[in-house]
């Protein structure tokens, strides 16, 4: 009789824990998996997205469409990608670590430091973008300092190479912030007595961090790695405002690609593909740097 | 933070972002909704410096105190009225008229036929903008691309007597003014605006060699590539002799405009709506206008490239057909109306009275003495379309290769190799 009704009890509580998660999914299902959904069909479509004219059914057209690349549009931007999302996520992260380490202990200076670090963060990518095309262009305010100082000016947004470089230098300044603060959260939680610790075993700064601080920050590590290049992967609203793409192709990523020539030309079908595709990859490079981590978070765990 | 708190965190971002990496690029199925039916008109407008909300109010003013119409002027949601009008197609909330675009080969199936209203054939441009004798889109007037103005001023210090008419006598202007330290003799821009520019000077001499030469293009007797490999070589000289900087192609069209003004350019190629900017900050120096040059002096002026201005269509699916096509009569026909657009933003139409603004005058003066009016490459309707969207886009693109030092040849090829792997049906 206990039995029966403790697993009656176990059977509604699960029944209740059902009917509390159905909002939750309903909306994620609605806001997420049906679009998505979408977006997979589409992509084995020739569609304009115009619902008069309903979508043609092409088979895999579209994804050998991409890895043909009879134009040569999309290797260039699969490229000025990848440069972007490893470059980036280096510089991105090290950076925000770099100055987590100044600003970790809270003082007055430092609360302001962490305000005006996140600062960029807040503004929209676009005028981002604006802003520094205002400051970096061939007529911007740098160049005209260079001028003004009898110097020759320099071809930030003139030169394919030199714009790669710079849109690269303008992303990592604007994404920061949000790794910052998470490697500021993530040294709160690096145990202060095992830091002193190892300094009263004679170790130094350096060594602290390596052996000490650097361990346990593995989980931070590893999501503030995911969640920068899965942001890097698809940036495209720095390039529409700094570069529009150019010279040329020559900052042109696959987001821009996916929006501003594939889908401005009414190739939903296209797009869909493209988009899927980035999706993919974005799945299977987040997947890989999780399971490279485990292996550091086990330490991190031991170290905690 | 814990490590519990991380791993969630991460799992959360690993199955939340990826997803949200196509929401962003592809969205659901529009919906379907039926446009108001509430007997007002939306009108989907450009909005721009010279096209403020306020003036087109004001322009259809009389036509709702005539028709008792009301009618909503809306601006793009998107960054254009070309991008927004897709966008509003696939939502289900099209306006009932659109300005400024004409129909592609995606959207002309969603506009409405005009060619059994008496009025519209009357309309400017409406036989270069017809598709085998159907009219689907109707404007009021020209606006004249091929134009190249210059610094009077800058060219008399040069030595430059008269405005050049061919291409060698260009050439020489060019040399002339950088012997004077022209800082900037011939100015490109940025963004659209490159691939705008090399089109424009090259209009005249392209349709003296190929008539119609979309036709050509279309029809397999040319390529794209052969069409414009002529004038990449131009300008390829010309970025060789430092007449044209890669800067130029990262400089945006509205800075050029103001070096130019700024007397810091000698020639700068441009439509003819760079007069109501003239008009608007007009320099300290003696502005003139000439037709881009042709190879044989003979056939100067050649034919002048031109685009339909305040161009309007209807929405197929309006729920007020009759509101909508009396509300673009109104526009196209009305006399009064006419004249408020040309005052909003300049264009030549036959009959017009004189513009005030002196610049609109001189590229009226070259509008008439043009032996014919052709369209531009990226024209999307009629029977001089190319079929092949995005055109100007991936031309620009291309063409700023030259100022990274690709050759003429290799900009050529890979224009002929786009069309050929982009053309339609």
């Amino acid at each position: 009789m206990a039995r029966t009704t403790t697993t009656r009890r176990g059977l509604l509580s699960g029944l209740a824990n059902g009917l509390m998660t159905l909002p939750a999914a309903a909306v994620y299902t609605g806001l997420t998996v049906v679009p998505v959904g979408y977006a997979v069909y589409y992509s084995f479509t020739q569609y304009n997205g115009i619902p008069s004219q309903a979508p043609t059914w092409v088979g895999w057209e579209n994804y050998a469409r991409i890895i043909a690349d009879p134009i040569g549009d999309l290797r260039p931007a699969a490229w000025v990608t990848l440069v972007i999302a490893v470059v980036g996520a280096f510089l991105v992260n090290g950076a925000a670590l770099g100055i987590a380490m100044l600003l970790r202990r809270t003082t007055a200076f430092n609360t302001f430091a962490r305000a005006v670090m996140f600062y960029p963060h807040v503004l929209s990518a676009l005028i981002v973008g604006f802003l520094w095309q205002a400051i970096l262009g061939p007529q911007g305010a740098l160049n005209n300092l260079l001028e003004h100082a009898g110097r020759s000016t320099l071809p930030f947004l003139a030169d394919p190479d030199w714009a790669l470089v710079t849109l690269v230098g303008v992303i990592v300044w604007a994404q920061f912030g949000v790794q910052l603060v998470l490697y500021l959260a993530g040294l709160q939680a690096v145990s202060p007595e095992l830091q002193e610790a190892a300094r009263l075993d004679g170790a130094n700064g350096p060594q602290v961090f390596r052996h000490v601080t650097w361990p346990a920050l593995a989980p931070t590590v590893t999501v503030t790695i995911v969640t920068s290049i899965l942001s890097l992967l698809k940036v495209y609203d720095v390039v529409l405002g700094l570069t529009n793409g150019g010279p040329g192709d020559a900052t042109q990523t696959w987001a821009y690609e996916i929006l501003a020539v594939s889908f401005a030309n009414n190739k939903v079908g296209l797009a869909c593909a493209q988009a899927v595709l980035l999706v993919v990859v974005a799945g299977i490079l987040s997947f890989t740097i999780i399971a490279l981590r485990r292996r550091a978070e086990e330490g991190a765990e031991a170290v905690g | 933070m814990s490590t519990t708190f991380l791993r969630r965190a991460r799992g959360a971002v690993v199955l939340g972002m990826t997803p949200v990496l196509v929401l962003a690029a592809c969205g659901s199925e529009g919906g379907s909704g039926d446009a108001a039916d509430d007997g007002s008109v939306r009108m989907l407008v450009n909005i721009t410096d010279n096209l403020t909300q306020a003036k087109w109010e004001e322009l259809v003013k009389p036509f709702e105190d005539e028709s008792g119409i009301d009618v909503k002027i809306e601006g793009p949601s998107g960054q254009s009225v070309a991008e927004s009008f897709p966008s509003l197609l696939a939502a289900g909330t099209a306006p009932d008229v659109i300005e400024s675009i004409v129909p592609g080969p995606d959207t002309a199936p969603e506009v409405l036929d005009l060619t059994g209203y008496d009025w519209a054939s009357g309309t400017p441009m409406a036989d270069l903008y017809s598709t085998d004798g159907t009219i689907n889109v109707v404007g009021v007037g020209m606006q004249a691309q091929s134009l190249m103005y210059y610094n009077a001023d800058l060219f008399a210090e040069a030595g430059i007597t008269e405005p050049p008419t061919t291409w060698d006598e260009l050439d020489d202007a060019l040399a002339a003014l950088a012997a004077k330290d022209v800082a900037t003799p011939i100015a490109f821009a940025s963004d659209w605006a490159t691939g705008v520019q090399v089109q424009e000077i090259w209009h005249p001499q392209q349709n003296v060699t190929t008539p119609g030469w979309q036709q050509s293009v279309a029809d397999g007797s040319s390529t794209l590539g052969d069409q414009f490999q002529p004038v990449f070589e131009h300008v390829a000289d010309w970025i060789e002799a430092g007449y044209t900087t890669a800067d130029d192609v990262a400089t945006d069209s509205g800075t050029q405009e103001a070096n130019f003004i700024a007397g810091d350019v000698g020639i700068y190629p441009m439509g003819s709506w760079f007069s109501t900017t003239l008009a608007a900050s007009p320099p300290d120096f003696e502005v003139g206008v000439f037709a881009p040059p042709v190879d044989d002096d003979a056939d100067a002026p050649g034919p002048m490239g031109a685009t339909l201005a305040f161009p309007y269509m209807v929405w197929k699916g309006t729920a007020n057909p009759d509101g909508a096509t009396a509300l673009v009569e109104y526009l196209t026909t009305d006399e009064a109306a006419i004249a408020a657009q040309a005052e909003m933003d300049s264009f030549s139409r036959e009959g017009l009275e004189p513009s005030s603004n002196e610049y609109a005058g001189m590229v009226q003066e070259l509008s008439d003495a043009a032996p014919s009016y052709v369209v531009p490459g990226n024209q999307t309707v009629g029977d001089y379309a190319l079929p092949v969207a995005g055109f100007n886009p991936k031309f620009t693109e291309l063409v700023q290769g030259l100022w990274q030092g690709r050759s003429p040849a290799d900009v050529a090829s890979d224009l002929t190799a786009w069309y050929e792997a982009e053309k339609l049906g």
